[in-house]
């Protein structure tokens, strides 16, 4: 089987457990979560086995190019929601979760994306190619998490707010609690690939291990959102709107630093 | 005032607007593209470019101001951390044994056991319930009561110091690389030698070659070399992109190629307007004449442009260094009279102006440019690396113990009644509150068992 065939087939996957989630939200009922798990998981391991097939059929990481690394960054959210699901036992977040993914996917497939496995050029040609982007994206997808969460939580606390019961468990005390702990993983997570990955790689591509180039800028203001996330929190206790507030601006930083400097800013990072 | 202001930049409140100004100047900083030439500027912005510059806003990240708020930054952390530091470090390492069950009760999670043993019996019990959890245990026995204090991951407690002190090194390592950090480029050509800016050795290049994909595009470029010191080579290793070499603090990375236009060979076909089978080939080097077999005649490339251009004077030059309109001055003398003259195109044979003695027939063509390869490489001695890597791994250290070695605590109270013990607990966690709980309960299990 090809790779595009077994990519497609994941596509599908996700879709259908984005339906089951949804259908789950508005009937509520349990079976219909644990089905969209079940389908989320198996679109899972498919997408793993066609980026297996993309490594060995490129000879390189699968995520050199635009639609690699999208279709990287799906594979990354979806493992990491799987987790937070498995973790807090939540099914809610899925449907919005697994809508995000069927985005993620969506671009990957579209025809602006050119799919075409191309050598390496000599800069990309280093282990730390894994490890820089692998880690980054992982990051990146906890912090995903953390923005649906927050969305969720700021819905659930207008509502709390206005008198009514929560209908599940799933209050928005636990919402803000599963927010901030998608960041506790997230944020080592992307210190690491983002930032210190990424120093050790720039030494030895380019000799310097910061130069300031528009997407070293922005995962740095990303990781100044987070941090500021954490200090308002922990130090200063806030909690509940205001925090839910920064973990979605540190969300859209992290989208802009991937996507948006790619397109909108120039500078080294020029190939992905 | 000068208080409240002191006040004000040594509290977290303070860190919090120093984040969102670091975020707000570094956002501005990508905005406007830095670095580039005057003209440039106001080409983009037209008056205001003068006004950004005057401001150092482009080159945000190295002005004045951007480190001004770096300073005051790394100011407030050393402030913060260390106001924190030594209650932290009591807490640590000269815990106080509470004696009053009362506090005990206080805490997050309690339970309270009325334990059937004397109160050294009921210790004995309780350590050795701790001990397989890996508690550690400090214990402080009073007359009537005693206390004991079992903790673990208590390094957990200083994540956030540690996480400070990584980003202090890496600042550090930054003042470091920029008051002593030293880089250069190196154009070498094959069996070239050029002393290395700065230090005491030479470097030579003895091959350059650039590997191809089958579909044309660059695989890779690679160049042998040889450190030379005292007149001795000493090292030799093949350099690639993301594969520098290292000699005593100096970095050479594969950077780029060029190639050396200044001495290239030509190839050039000499054709006979009367004779469509007559043709000569004939190899160039730019100012060496060159005889042709079989003719009488020899010829001499005056000047080679790999971008022929015409200037503002009308007069031949090259508008870059790629050969994007190869051209070449050709001269055919015989026994030292001008036969003919003039550039010849590589793209448009066709094209050429030649000046010629009515007798000859002879036409140029040029066919093919070969030029050495020179590579390029940046060199640098950075001083500061070591101190980033150090910083780093602080920083990763911290985040570790932040977020994933959580201190805990449990607090007990023994008291002594006719042969009897009343076991008050009391303990916290940091995070992963709801694991804790279940310790804690397991721990109170066990002891209950033994009634």
């Amino acid at each position: 089987m090809s790779e595009s065939n077994v990519f497609t087939l994941t596509f599908i996957l996700y879709i259908g457990s984005a339906l089951l989630y949804l259908a789950y939200l508005y009937s509520k009922r349990e079976k219909l979560a644990k089905a969209g798990s079940v389908v989320a998981l198996s679109g899972f391991l498919l997408h793993t086995l066609a980026l297996i097939l993309r490594t060995t059929q490129s000879g390189h990481a699968p995520f050199t190019n635009m639609y690699e690394s999208l279709s990287f960054l799906a594979w990354a959210t979806v493992l990491a929601y799987l987790v937070i699901e498995w973790k807090f036992k939540v099914r809610k977040p899925g449907a919005y979760l697994l809508l995000i993914v069927v985005a993620l996917m969506s671009l990957a497939s579209s025809p602006l994306m050119p799919k075409d496995a191309t050598p390496l050029v000599p800069a990309l040609q280093s282990y730390w190619l894994w490890l820089h982007v692998s880690v980054t994206l992982l990051g990146e997808a906890f912090f995903a998490i953390a923005f649906v969460t927050s969305l969720m939580y700021l819905r659930a606390e207008s509502r709390e707010r206005k008198g009514q019961v929560p209908k599940s468990s799933l209050t928005a005390e636990r919402l803000d609690s599963i927010s901030y702990r998608s960041i506790s993983v997230g944020f080592p997570l992307f210190t690491l690939g983002g930032l210190v990955f990424g120093m050790v790689w720039a030494y030895k591509a380019w000799g310097s291990y910061w130069s300031w180039d528009p997407k070293e800028v922005w995962s740095l203001i990303t990781w100044f959102v987070f941090a500021l996330y954490l200090h308002t929190r922990i130090v200063m206790g806030w909690k509940g709107r205001r925090s839910a507030a920064i973990a979605i601006i540190g969300f859209l930083a992290a989208l802009f630093t991937y996507f948006g400097v790619n397109y909108l800013l120039a500078g080294l990072h020029s190939y992905a | 005032m000068l208080k409240t202001i002191q006040r004000f930049f040594t509290s977290v409140k303070a860190a919090i607007v120093l984040l969102i100004l670091l975020i707000a100047a570094s956002i501005l900083g990508t905005l406007i593209p830095q670095g580039r030439s005057s003209q440039d500027y106001l080409a983009r912005y037209g008056q205001l470019g003068g006004v950004f510059e005057k401001l150092q806003l482009t080159r945000l990240y190295q002005s004045f101001w951007y480190i001004a708020i770096l300073a005051l930054f790394s100011l407030n952390i050393i402030i913060c951390t260390l106001a924190r530091l030594s209650a932290k470090l009591r807490r640590a390492f000269r815990p106080k044994c509470d004696i009053d069950p009362k506090s005990i009760q206080a805490l997050k999670v309690t339970d309270k056991i009325k334990m059937t043993q004397p109160r050294t019996r009921a210790a004995e019990l309780l350590k050795v319930e701790l001990g397989r959890r890996h508690y550690r245990i400090r214990e402080h026995a009073g007359e009537k009561k005693s206390c004991l204090l079992a903790r673990k991951k208590v390094l957990g407690i200083f994540g956030s110091d540690v996480v400070h002190l990584g980003l202090l090194i890496i600042l550090v390592g930054g003042i470091v690389s920029g008051l002593w950090g030293v880089r250069g480029s190196l154009a070498l050509l094959e069996n070239q030698t050029l002393p290395v800016p700065r230090a005491d050795f030479s470097i030579r290049l003895d091959k350059f070659i650039t590997e191809f994909y089958p579909s044309g595009s660059v695989k890779d470029w690679k160049s042998e070399l040889t450190i030379i010191e005292g007149g001795k080579p000493v090292l030799q290793k093949s350099v690639e992109v993301n594969h520098p070499l290292s000699y005593r603090g100096f970095v050479f990375y594969q950077s780029g190629y060029g190639s050396d236009w200044e001495n290239p060979e030509l190839q050039v076909w000499l054709k006979k307007k009367s004779d469509p089978a007559y043709l000569r080939t004939v190899w160039l080097r730019v100012g060496q004449p060159t005889p042709v077999e079989g003719e009488d005649i020899t010829l001499t490339a005056a000047r080679f442009l790999p971008d022929f251009v015409l200037d503002e004077k009308n007069e031949p030059s090259t508008r870059s260094l790629e050969l994007k309109n190869p051209a070449a001055f050709i001269r055919g003398e015989r026994s030292g009279v001008e036969v003919f003259s003039g550039w010849i195109f590589a793209k448009f044979p066709d094209f050429s102006q030649m000046h010629q003695a009515p007798e000859s027939e002879l036409k140029p063509e040029l066919k093919d440019i070969k030029a050495p390869q020179y590579s390029v490489l940046q060199t640098a001695k950075d001083p500061g690396v070591t101190v980033i890597w150090v910083g780093c791994a602080a920083l990763m250290l911290g985040l570790f113990l932040a977020f994933y070695w959580p201190t805990r605590e449990i607090r007990f109270v023994l008291e002594e009644s006719q042969n009897r013990t009343d076991l008050t607990a009391g303990g916290l966690s940091a995070k992963a509150r709801e694991a804790f709980q279940s310790e804690f309960n397991g721990i109170m299990s066990a002891l209950r068992k033994t009634i």
